[in-house]
C-alpha cells in the first residue's frame, strides 16, 4: 500500500507541470502603457457615394476602382462614403456631405428637385445600354391575353415596388392605357432575395400568374437555363434613361467638369478593369433634359413624394 | 531485488504489477494525452479566435466603410468571450476597442495581418498572462480596408488543460484503486485456493490426506486453470496416497525381508560379505564381523586393507578383482592358519549382477569345512579299515582251518606225551600260541563282520557294569581303580550286548594298559535326552597318547604295546562295533580339563590320560534308518 502511495505522489509530481509548459515565443506588451484613442480625423476630400442599392462592401467593390481612377485622372482627393439608406443618401446630398452621387433616375429627379443636384454623366450598362425598358410577358399559349386591355382582371406578378423596369415602367404604360392597379385581379411581387427578375419569368411560365413584368434583357439571361420559347412578350415600355452621375448643387463646376471629362474618357476594352466591376460598359455625357421622361412618369404615377 | 520480489506475497506482486501497469500507462499516456489535448485545445482556441475574428472582420466591413464608429464600437463591445477586440483602419489606427477608456498603445503594432497572410496569430505576454492575438484582415474582395484584432487569453485553455489533466489523474488513481481492489480480491481468490492446495500438500506430506482428498476426484467441470490444477492435484494426491500406501507396504515387506535376510545371514555360520566394484564393503554378516573383529555397523565403507593384514588383504583384493574382471564364479578351498589352529574354508566368490546384467558387486562366502575335512579323513580311514577287514577276514578264514588242525594235533600229542616232559611243555607252548593265533583270527573275523550279531533292547548301564565287574578284580591287582558315575535313569538302548560288552572291555583294557603303575579309570554314562542318545566316557590317568598316534589308534594293527602284548585290533574292532550301532567313538588325549572326574585323581603317577567317548543313539528306528540324526563318521 505504501508503494502505491509513493507511485501516486510520483504521478502527481510528474504530471503537475504538463499543463503549464509553453514552448512558443511570446511578444511582450506593456499593459500599463495606455492612452485614450482619439478617432482619426478625416482628411478633406471629394466625397463620392453609390446609392445604397447593395451592401457597403458591394458598393465599395464596384466603385473603388472608379475612385482610384478619378484620383489619378483629376489629382483630386476622393473618398467613398457609404450612406445606409436612400433617405440618408438623399439627406447627405442635401447637407453637402456627398459631392458626387451615382444614383438611379428616380432618386436623381427627387434630388434635383429637392437639393438642386445636377446630372453630368450617364452610365451605359451591360444590360440595356444607356436606356432601359420594361416588358410585359405572358405565356405564349395564353390566348386570353393578347392586348394590354386583356390585362384587366388578370393576376400580375412584378419584380418589386421600386423596380423601374420590372414594375414602374410597365405600371406607367398601363396608366397610359387607362388601366389602373385596382383593375387587376391581383398584383404581387416576387419574394425572396435576389433573382427576382428570374422568379417573375418562372412564375409566368408555371402559369401561377397571367402576366409578369420584367426589365428588358431578363429573358436572355433566363434563356440560358430555361426554355423561354413558351413566353410571349405582350408589350414593351418606351426606353428610359438609366443610372447617372450627379453633383451636389454647390460643387465647384470645374471639379464637376474634371470628373465628367475623366469618366467620359473611360473606354472598353482598355478600361475594362475599371468599368466591368461597376457593371458598366461606358459613361456618356448627360444633362437634366435626358431625364424628362422620368419626371413625366413620376408625375403620371403620382410619385413626387417618393423617397 | 530479485530476492525481495521472490519474498513478496502473490497478492502484493499482483497489486504491484497492476500498479506498475496503470502507473506506466499513466506516465506514458498522460504527457502524451496532455500534449495532444493541449495542442488540440490551443488549436481549437485559436480556431475559435480566428473564426470570431473572421466573422468580426466580415461584419466590420460595412461600419468601417461607412466609418460608423458607433456600430464599430457596438461590434467590439459585443460579448465574445475574448480578452479584447479592436478594429484598426488600413493605416493601423485604432477605430474602436474593448479596453474601456485607455488602450494599451503598444498592442496596436504588436501584430499585423497582410494580404499575403490575412490571418496572423501572435502570442502576447502582458506580464500577467499569455494571450493569442489574432489579426484578421478586413477586406472587400481582395482590398484590405482594415484589421480586426482579437485577444484570447490562454488562461482559459490552461485551466481547461489543468482540469483535464487533474480529471485524468483522478480517473487513473480511481482506476488504480479499483484495479488494486479488484486485484486484491482476485489475488485473494487465487491465494485462498493456492493456500488450500498448499495445506493439502502439507497434509499430503504429513500423511493426512484422507479428509481433503476425495476417494474419487470429480472430473473437471467449468472452471479456470486453478480449478483444473486443484482437480489435478486431488487426482495426484489420491494417486499418490494410493502409491504411498503401496510403497509403505512394499517398504514394510522389504524391511521384513531385509530383517529376515539379515537374520538368515547372521544365523549362517558362513562368513558372508558384499563388496562393490571398487572393492569397498557394503555389508557383511555376523560371522564375518566376528572373524574380522569389526562391528557390523562399521563394515560399510571398509576395504580389505582395513580388515585384514596386508598380505591377506592383497590376496583377497586381487582375487576379487579377478572375479569382477572375468565375471566367472570362483570356488576353492583354502586353509587359514592361526597360532591356535588351522582351519579349512570353502570360499565362493560370485559376481552380483543387476537387471541389465551389469556387474554391481561381489559376494564372498567362506564356509568353515574343517569338520568336514575331518569327516573326510575319517571316511578314508573307514574305507581303509573296511578294505583291510575284508582282506583280514579272507586270510583269517583260510588260516582258521590249519590253526584248528594245528591245535587239535597239538592237543592229541599232549595226550600222548607225559605232562611233565619237555615235549609236553613245548606242545603246551604250541597250544598256547595257536590259541593266541585263533584269538587273533577270531578278532579278525569279528572285525571283518564275519560274525553275526543280534540286537536286543538292553540296559546300557548294566552292559557297562557287566564289563566293569568282569575286569574290576583283575585290574585291582594292578593298582588300577575303576570309578563309576552311571546315569541313574538307566537308559535302554537297542544293541548287541555281547559286542558292546567286548567294546567296553576293550576300552577298559586299553585304559589299564596305559596305567602300568596303577591309577584311576573313570567310567561315566550319560543320557543325552536332547540328542536322544547315550554317552559313555572312559578316562584314565595314564600315560596318554601322543598327537601323532592319536589319529591312528583306530587303525588295525596299530599298537604302542610291545610285540606279543597286543594285536592292534582291539580299538579297530571296537570302532567297527560302534559303527554298526550307528554310534561313534572319539579319543582325546590328554583328558580335557572340562572332564569332571568322579573321584579325585591327583595321584603320584598321574599322566595326561586318555578319554574315549562313545555315543550310541537310543532311537530304535534310527538304528535301522540310514539317515539317522547321527551322521556316520
Amino acid at each position: 500500500m505504501r508503494s502505491l502511495l509513493r507511485l501516486a505522489v510520483l504521478l502527481v509530481v510528474c504530471l503537475s507541470g504538463i499543463g503549464c509548459s509553453e514552448g512558443e515565443d511570446a511578444r511582450f506588451v506593456d499593459w500599463n502603457k495606455r492612452a485614450p484613442m482619439a478617432l482619426p480625423r478625416q482628411e478633406p476630400a471629394i466625397t463620392y457615394a453609390y446609392l445604397p442599392q447593395y451592401t457597403h462592401a458591394v458598393s465599395f467593390e464596384r466603385h473603388r476602382r472608379i475612385l482610384e481612377y478619378l484620383r489619378q485622372a483629376t489629382g483630386l482627393p476622393f473618398r467613398q462614403v457609404f450612406p445606409s439608406t436612400f433617405a440618408e443618401h438623399m439627406a447627405m446630398v442635401e447637407r453637402g456631405d456627398i459631392d458626387i452621387s451615382f444614383t438611379n433616375p428616380f432618386v436623381y429627379v427627387l434630388l434635383h428637385h429637392r437639393a438642386g443636384a445636377q446630372v453630368f454623366a450617364r452610365a451605359v450598362e451591360e444590360e440595356g445600354g444607356a436606356d432601359f425598358q420594361g416588358q410585359i410577358i405572358v405565356r405564349a399559349d395564353n390566348a386570353a391575353v393578347t392586348t394590354l386591355d386583356d390585362c384587366r382582371g388578370k393576376t400580375w406578378i412584378a419584380v418589386e415596388p421600386t423596380s423601374a423596369g420590372g414594375y414602374l415602367f410597365p405600371l406607367a404604360l398601363f396608366h397610359e392605357h387607362g388601366i389602373t392597379l385596382d383593375q387587376f385581379a391581383r398584383v404581387e411581387f416576387a419574394r425572396g432575395v435576389g433573382g427576382k427578375q428570374e422568379q417573375v419569368v418562372l412564375a409566368v411560365l408555371s402559369g401561377a400568374y397571367d402576366i409578369g413584368t420584367i426589365r428588358k434583357g431578363t429573358l436572355n439571361i433566363v434563356a440560358r437555363r430555361y426554355d423561354t420559347s413558351a413566353i410571349r412578350v405582350l408589350a414593351e415600355t418606351p426606353p428610359y434613361p438609366g443610372w447617372l452621375f450627379c453633383a451636389r448643387k454647390d460643387l465647384a463646376p470645374e471639379v464637376v467638369d474634371q470628373v465628367a471629362r475623366a469618366l467620359v474618357a473611360l473606354r472598353l476594352p482598355d478600361d475594362a478593369d475599371i468599368l466591368t466591376p461597376a457593371g458598366l460598359t461606358a459613361i456618356i455625357p448627360a444633362t437634366h433634359a435626358d431625364y424628362r421622361p422620368i419626371e413625366k412618369l413620376m408625375h403620371t404615377l403620382g410619385m413626387e413624394t417618393l423617397p | 531485488m530479485k530476492g525481495l520480489l521472490s519474498r513478496l506475497s502473490f497478492e502484493t506482486k499482483l497489486n504491484l504489477g497492476i500498479t506498475a501497469i496503470i502507473a506506466t500507462m499513466a506516465l506514458a499516456l498522460l504527457p502524451f494525452v496532455a500534449s495532444i489535448t493541449k495542442d488540440a485545445l490551443l488549436e481549437e482556441h485559436r480556431k475559435r479566435g480566428v473564426d470570431t475574428a473572421v466573422a468580426l472582420a466580415a461584419r466590420a466591413v460595412d461600419p468601417l466603410l461607412a466609418l460608423d464608429f458607433l456600430r464599430l464600437q457596438e461590434l467590439v463591445a459585443e460579448p465574445q468571450d475574448v480578452t479584447y477586440i479592436f478594429v484598426q483602419d488600413r493605416a493601423g489606427r485604432v477605430l474602436a476597442h474593448s479596453f474601456g477608456p485607455d488602450f494599451p498603445v503598444d498592442l496596436a503594432a504588436a501584430n499585423h495581418a497582410t494580404p499575403q497572410k490575412p490571418i496572423h496569430i501572435q502570442l502576447i505576454d502582458n506580464g500577467m498572462e499569455r494571450i493569442d492575438d489574432i489579426a484578421a484582415l478586413i477586406r472587400v474582395h481582395d482590398e484590405p480596408i482594415g484589421t480586426v484584432r482579437l485577444g484570447l487569453s490562454r488562461r482559459t485553455a490552461s485551466e481547461i488543460l489543468d482540469h483535464l489533466v487533474a480529471t485524468l489523474m483522478i480517473i487513473f488513481l480511481t482506476g488504480l484503486t479499483l484495479a488494486s481492489a479488484a486485484g486484491t480480491l482476485f489475488a485473494r481468490t487465487i491465494t485462498s485456493r493456492l493456500d488450500r492446495l498448499q495445506s493439502r500438500a502439507e497434509a499430503l506430506r504429513q500423511r493426512h490426506l484422507s479428509e481433503p482428498s476425495p476417494a474419487h476426484p470429480k472430473p473437471p467441470g467449468h472452471g479456470d486453470e486453478i480449478s483444473a490444477l486443484e482437480h489435478a492435484f486431488s487426482a495426484m494426491a489420491h494417486e499418490l496416497d494410493h502409491r504411498m500406501n503401496e510403497l509403505l507396504q512394499t517398504q514394510r515387506r522389504l524391511e521384513e525381508q531385509t530383517r529376515l535376510l539379515s537374520t538368515v545371514l547372521d544365523a549362517n555360520p558362513d562368513r558372508i560379505c558384499l563388496r562393490d566394484t571398487r572393492m569397498i564393503y557394503h555389508a557383511a554378516n555376523e560371522a564375518f564381523c566376528q572373524a574380522v573383529g569389526v562391528a557390523k555397523k562399521d563394515i560399510p565403507g571398509c576395504t580389505d586393507f582395513d580388515l585384514f593384514a596386508e598380505d591377506e588383504a592383497e590376496r583377497r583384493h586381487l582375487e576379487g578383482r579377478d572375479v569382477l574382471t572375468s565375471g566367472q564364479r570362483m570356488e576353492r578351498q583354502e586353509q587359514e592358519t592361526t597360532s591356535q589352529d588351522a582351519r579349512w574354508f570353502h570360499v565362493i566368490q560370485i559376481p552380483v549382477r543387476g537387471s541389465q546384467g551389469r556387474i554391481l558387486g561381489l559376494l564372498r562366502m567362506e564356509r568353515d569345512i574343517t569338520a568336514m575335512k575331518d569327516y573326510e579323513r575319517q571316511l578314508i580311514q573307514s574305507q581303509k579299515i573296511e578294505s583291510l577287514g575284508k582282506l583280514a577276514g579272507g586270510v583269517a578264514h583260510e588260516i582258521n582251518t590249519p590253526l584248528g588242525i594245528i591245535l587239535g594235533t597239538t592237543q592229541l600229542l599232549l595226550d600222548d606225551v607225559p605232562a611233565d616232559s619237555s615235549i609236553a611243555e613245548d606242545l603246551r607252548t604250541i597250544e598256547r600260541h595257536t590259541k593266541a593265533c585263533r584269538k587273533i583270527v577270531a578278532d579278525l573275523l569279528e572285525f571283518s563282520h564275519a560274525s553275526t550279531s543280534e540286537k536286543v533292547e538292553m540296559c546300557f548301564n548294566n552292559s557297562v557294569m557287566e564289563a566293569i565287574s568282569l575286569v574290576r578284580h583283575t585290574f585291582s591287582l594292578d593298582q588300577v581303580t575303576i570309578a563309576t558315575d552311571l546315569d541313574d535313569s538307566f537308559p535302554i538302548i537297542y544293541g548287541d550286548p555281547e559286542e558292546l560288552k567286548q567294546v567296553w572291555v576293550n576300552l577298559l583294557t586299553n585304559a589299564r594298559d596305559a596305567l602300568p603303575k596303577g591309577g584311576i579309570i573313570a567310567v561315566r554314562t550319560t543320557l543325552l535326552r536332547a540328542e536322544s542318545c547315550v554317552r559313555l566316557e572312559v578316562a584314565d590317568t595314564g600315560i596318554g597318547i601322543d598327537a601323532a598316534s592319536l589319529s591312528k589308534v583306530f587303525d588295525p594293527f596299530f599298537t604302542t604295546k610291545p610285540v606279543g602284548q597286543g594285536t592292534g585290533l582291539g580299538l579297530s574292532v571296537s570302532y567297527s562295533i560302534i559303527e554298526k550301532h550307528r554310534g561313534h567313538i572319539q579319543v582325546h588325549s590328554p583328558v580335557p580339563e572340562t572332564f569332571a572326574w568322579p573321584v579325585p585323581v591327583d595321584g603320584p603317577h598321574r599322566g595326561p590320560g586318555t578319554l574315549f567317548t562313545v555315543t550310541i543313539p537310543l532311537d530304535h528306528a534310527s538304528l535301522e534308518d540310514d539317515h539317522g540324526p547321527y551322521p556316520r563318521p
